[in-house]
């Protein structure tokens, strides 16, 4: 009897014990969550308000409040009223090419680098890296003078704007490249023997076992372009039709815009935001994978 | 013989060129491009499409009218001068660093004399660097005044600075007057108390010299009324008219700011001429800059293109264009019939800012260094915490002015009664830089001073160098142990340096 008695206590010790670990972990649990809906909501912010003052329509100038007091669309109708949409053409192209070319590029290369063994191999790397410690902005000056005597500035800043974007993108081999190491070489070797050319080991070899880095490649060279401010004014030069969105859009804030544009700016943001949202949405799973993907040798 | 009549034929053959050229006619289609303001683009567009259809001289425009702000498009011309526009728009704070570099072509003399006939001689001053008119005055309206919430200030307090300030600490609203962060709306503080920064441009563009007093007695009185400003917890530094939306109840800014403040406050909108502070029981009305919007033409390789662009440029910035500027977009006109119309007499932005007029200082050439080395003021302000400290404020800003000029070994320094003997090194108020500068002696018991390069005191330049005007300067031989330059009446002189000899001329 006593002996039972004994168990229940230790029992209810140990059930106490274990409630205690719960209560515990649930405490900490709802500490980080806390913490992070903090985090995120401070965060949010700045988004929640561009959105809620897109569909403002009471007023177009800067208010004191965030919800507002008329609700519409008058915004974004007036939006396809102004350069908006070429604006919106102009960066969208530039992106998508520049995506293209510069994930073919970077992948090439990557291969090359990985898979090749050839003389110039290692100063050519280093050489890379060298160069990748310049600051770009510092060609600024001396590629804005180039592209305009090739005539791609103003008007036709589009094509020089994708022209600067991939020039230098060959030199971002590193994380695929480093991605590349980690598939092992005898997977090469065998689809060599079988007779595959070096390009069908990348096709077909290489590239279905590194979608998250194909994709993570694509994503960043999309991004580049899409919110690029520095060159694109430079090249643009003032020329409405040879802007892209961050460039046209900027130009709303200045003294004398802001009153009347402040509300068509912000529905102006939010259309931007929309792709590259959706872009992240679906691409998520591999985009981590990708960024970590290069990191580890196996 | 042979070669005589060769002699004749060639003399005719360059005879008939002349002569084409000078009656070359500017008929022809040009494709332009127009920068100009974001909402003008329209209606400019609409100006030069009619000009089009109505110039006699058969000239027909392809415009390409890009938005590009006045704030900036100065920057954008320098960048690249072959990428600009060949018309432009611009504020003219940009005008000395645009014709520094050669990006602005030169007015004709016809055209000069239609320009300064039909504008208000503040604006011929604007558009003029030297004896040479560089630019068309676009509006007169870019200065500021006071727009205020009627609900929060009392009519009767709208003329004193204090009043205001204790009403919206009162109301919890903002006082929004942009002290700390642009020199265009902290410099009226030290104009309202009589200070001046004066620069002087030769033909070029080039600044040859400054006559800056804002490091003085007056300009301590300034820096206190600029402190019991910004030392206010409702002080916003700010310039936009939207600010009333969000809790301000005075805004100073500009005409272009009226429909937005119109539109938050509706006909709680006041609007008034800038309010007086009060020092030392003296009450000081604040100051303002008062300027012009400015068209200017970009130098062209095609002769006939530049006429034609002149042509365009003397249009657009005609009384019938202002009024038309005025009625769309509330442009203040320049032109002296437009300003005399009594739509724009009544126009309540403009009645302040003419109201503002009398104690408005209108924005000369100033240098393009200016406007970053001033603006810390109003912070270094903010910081002090007794009077010594609004002074090192002042003498930092002096020390900056300085070095802008400090390099020019031929510079002048001008130290005597003109300046209150302010004899410390780096209290002057008198450069000459290489050329010439106007000295307004005025009468006082002693009128002397001495001439030195700057930052060196041994460099006095005395009596014994003046070579013409000696006239004018009393010869105290042996007694001027100090070398001093003595005018003997007051007056108004005109100083120049040739290398070592100096010459005064009375105006």
């Amino acid at each position: 009897m006593s002996e039972n008695k004994l168990l229940e206590q230790n029992a209810s010790t140990i059930q106490k014990h274990h409630m205690g670990l719960k209560a515990s972990r649930a405490m900490s649990n709802t500490a980080i969550y806390a913490l992070l809906v903090a985090i995120s909501i401070i965060w949010l912010i700045p988004f929640v308000c561009i959105l809620l003052q897109s569909f403002r329509v009471e007023s177009t100038w800067q208010v004191g409040y965030v919800i507002p007091q008329k609700w519409g669309f008058d915004n974004y109708i007036n939006l396809f009223k102004t350069d908006f949409p070429r604006w919106y053409t102009n960066t969208f192209i530039a992106a998508l090419v520049t995506s293209v070319l510069q994930t073919i590029i970077v992948l090439c290369m990557s291969y090359t680098l990985s898979r090749f063994r050839f003389k110039l191999r290692k100063p050519l790397m280093r050489l890379m890296l060298i160069l990748g410690m310049f600051p770009g902005m510092l060609t600024m000056i001396i590629l804005y003078r180039v592209l305009k005597d090739l005539g791609l500035t103003q008007a036709n800043a589009v094509p020089g704007l994708i022209l600067v974007y991939i020039a230098s993108s060959g030199m971002g081999y590193y994380v695929s490249k480093g991605f590349f190491d980690t598939i092992p070489r005898s997977l090469d070797e065998a689809a060599r023997v079988d007779g595959a050319t070096r390009f069908q080991v990348l096709k077909k070899i290489i590239l279905p076992l590194s979608k998250p880095i194909v994709i993570y490649t694509i994503l960043t060279a999309f991004m580049g372009p899409w919110g690029d401010y520095v060159f694109a004014q430079y090249i643009s030069f003032g020329t409405s039709s040879g802007m892209n969105v961050a460039v046209g859009l900027y130009r709303w804030l200045n003294k004398d815009q802001i009153a009347q544009c402040y509300t068509m700016f912000c529905a102006g943001g939010v259309l931007v935001a929309i792709p590259v949202t959706v872009l992240f949405m679906c691409l998520q799973k591999y985009y981590v994978e990708g960024v970590t993907g290069g990191a580890v040798k196996g | 013989m042979k070669k005589f009549l060769a002699l004749m034929l060639a003399a005719i053959m360059a005879f008939s060129m002349v002569a084409t050229a000078g009656a070359a006619s500017l008929a022809g289609t040009y494709d332009i491009t127009v920068w100009v303001a974001e909402n003008a683009v329209d209606l400019t567009k609409a100006q030069i499409e009619k000009y089009n259809t109505t110039n006699e001289l058969g000239i027909t425009f392809n415009a390409t009218v890009e938005a590009v702000s006045e704030a900036d498009a100065g920057t954008q011309m320098i960048t690249d001068v072959e990428a600009g526009g060949d018309l432009f728009c611009f504020a003219q704070d940009q005008f000395a660093r645009l014709v520094q570099a050669g990006a602005l072509a030169k007015l004709g003399v016809k055209a000069g004399e239609t320009v300064a006939a039909a504008n208000v001689p503040g604006a011929v001053t604007a558009v003029t660097s030297g004896d040479t008119l560089y630019a068309y005055p676009l509006t007169a309206d870019n200065g500021y005044f006071m727009y205020y919430d009627k609900t929060v200030i009392p009519e009767e307090h709208i003329d004193s600075l204090e009043a205001i300030i204790a009403d919206c600490e009162a109301a919890q609203k903002y006082f929004a007057y942009e002290m700390q962060t642009s020199a265009w709306y902290l410099a009226g503080m030290f104009f309202g108390t009589g200070c001046v920064s004066d620069w002087t441009t030769d033909d070029d563009g080039t600044f040859i010299s400054v006559r800056d007093t804002f490091n003085s007695a007056n300009g301590l009185i300034a820096a206190k009324g600029i402190e019991k400003l910004v030392k206010s917890p409702m002080h916003l530094s700010s310039s936009s008219g939207s600010e009333f939306a969000s809790g301000a109840a005075v805004v100073v800014t500009g005409t272009w700011d009226y429909n937005t403040v119109k539109g938050i406050l509706g006909d709680n909108m006041g609007v008034a001429d800038l309010p007086s502070f009060e020092v030392d029981g003296q009450s000081y009305h604040i100051g303002s800059f008062s300027g012009y919007k400015l068209m200017g033409v970009k130098p062209q390789v095609d002769a006939v293109k530049a006429a034609a662009l002149h042509q365009l440029a003397q249009y657009l910035t005609n009384e019938a264009c202002q009024m038309e500027r005025f009625e769309a977009l509330a442009w203040g006109p320049s032109n002296i019939n437009a300003q005399a119309s009594d739509l724009v007499q009544a126009n309540p932005a403009l009645v302040a800012l003419n109201a503002q007029a009398p104690y408005s200082t209108v924005q000369g050439q100033i240098h393009g260094s200016w406007w970053d080395i001033a603006k810390v003021i109003g912070d270094d302000i903010k910081l002090a915490t007794d009077e010594a400290g609004l002074q090192a404020a002042l003498d930092n800003y002096y020390a900056k002015i300085d070095a802008l000029f400090q390099l020019d070994t031929s510079a002048l320094l001008f130290v005597g009664a003109w300046n209150g003997w302010n004899n410390a090194d780096d209290t002057d108020t008198y450069y000459l830089k290489d050329n010439t500068l106007t000295l307004e002696v005025p009468a006082s018991d002693y009128m002397g001073g001495r001439i030195v390069n700057p930052g060196d005191w041994g460099t006095d330049k005395g009596f014994a160098q003046v070579t013409v005007g000696a006239e004018y300067i009393k010869d105290l031989g042996a007694d001027n142990p100090d070398n001093n330059i003595v005018f003997a009446e007051a007056g108004n002189y005109t100083v120049t340096l040739n290398g070592t000899e100096i010459s005064i001329v009375k105006n």
